[in-house]
């Protein structure tokens, strides 16, 4: 189960980088301990805590030719509302296939257009 | 009751909902801490236990609730102790969102690449060959189709679309990938 961040007790690093994860929506792990102005190991030491206490996720990554994670914010931080259109969810929630041709998505998109 | 921050979402209410319907969602809407049995659910939120039943196994079939089953010694029936897993709600939209991108970027290529004509009347769209096709006349009414404009539809389809690769990181695991 995770974890809500209030439960979590976090260093000022720790804090810090999981903002700068964050606000740039995603970074490697060789930009991360850089752009914190910390040690690699500190950085990496960081992302496992974050990635343990299920604020972040981190996926192992060529980068630049060398091997290295890419660190991202958990699916809870995203803007959820990019599902509606108007007062219209997705109308591919619930289908098991994507027709961008079906009614109910031109319905969803004529809202979109004249309604928001 | 459990998860109730995401169910402060309204967007995540309106998810729940599209998923087990009216009938469910009381169901759906007030998951309890820890297990709990399809009657006792039907028990608490006084509903039918086939509307309790129906709503669980959707949630099931979406990976927002799992089920153990337990044998009761004295009787021999089997007890479902269901749990509810919402936190992967999150994730489950975000796939949507990856499934909708995928939709407004098809639909947008579609839009740019084709002339349409409309009647007015039935406010029925037609793709140029199938105006010419009927003469530049409805085929339901008769009345003359007019050329139709696009560009506000494109344009809320291009903004949406941008709005959801910047969400989603589309263009940054391209790269990374």
């Amino acid at each position: 189960m995770s974890v809500s961040e209030a439960e979590v007790d976090l260093s000022a690093d720790e804090q810090r980088g999981l903002e700068l994860i964050k606000e740039t929506g995603g970074i490697h792990q060789s930009d991360f301990w850089k752009e914190l102005d910390i040690s690699s190991r500190k950085g990496s030491r960081i992302a496992e805590k974050l990635v343990d206490a299920e604020l972040i996720n981190r996926e192992q990554t060529v980068y630049n030719g060398h091997n290295t994670y890419y660190l991202e914010p958990t699916a809870k931080d995203l803007e959820f509302r990019l599902l509606m259109a108007g007062d219209l969810l997705s109308p591919f929630i619930g289908e098991e296939e994507v027709d961008p041709q079906s009614d109910s998505f031109s319905q969803w998109l004529m809202n979109l257009a004249y309604e928001e | 009751m459990a998860f109730e921050e995401l169910l402060n979402d309204p967007v995540i209410q309106k998810y729940l909902h599209e998923l087990v319907g009216p009938e469910g969602m009381p169901v759906a809407a007030a998951p309890p801490e820890g297990e709990v049995t399809d009657e006792e659910l039907a028990e608490e939120l006084d509903l039918e236990l086939n509307d309790v039943r129906r709503a669980l196994f959707i949630l099931y079939e979406n990976d927002l609730a799992s089920y153990r089953r337990v044998r009761d010694e004295d009787s021999g029936w089997l007890t479902y102790l269901w749990t509810f897993h919402y936190d992967n709600i999150p994730e489950n939209l975000e796939e949507e969102m990856e499934r909708l991108l995928t939709a407004i970027e098809e639909r947008e290529e579609y839009e740019r690449t084709h002339e349409f004509y409309l009647c007015e009347v039935c406010s029925i769209r037609f793709e140029f060959g199938e105006a010419m096709d009927q003469g530049f006349q409805c085929p339901e009414c008769a009345s003359p189709l007019e050329s139709m404009d696009n560009d506000a539809l494109v344009e809320a389809m291009e903004e949406r679309g941008a709005a959801l690769r910047e969400e989603l990181n589309v263009d940054i695991h391209a790269d990374a990938d």
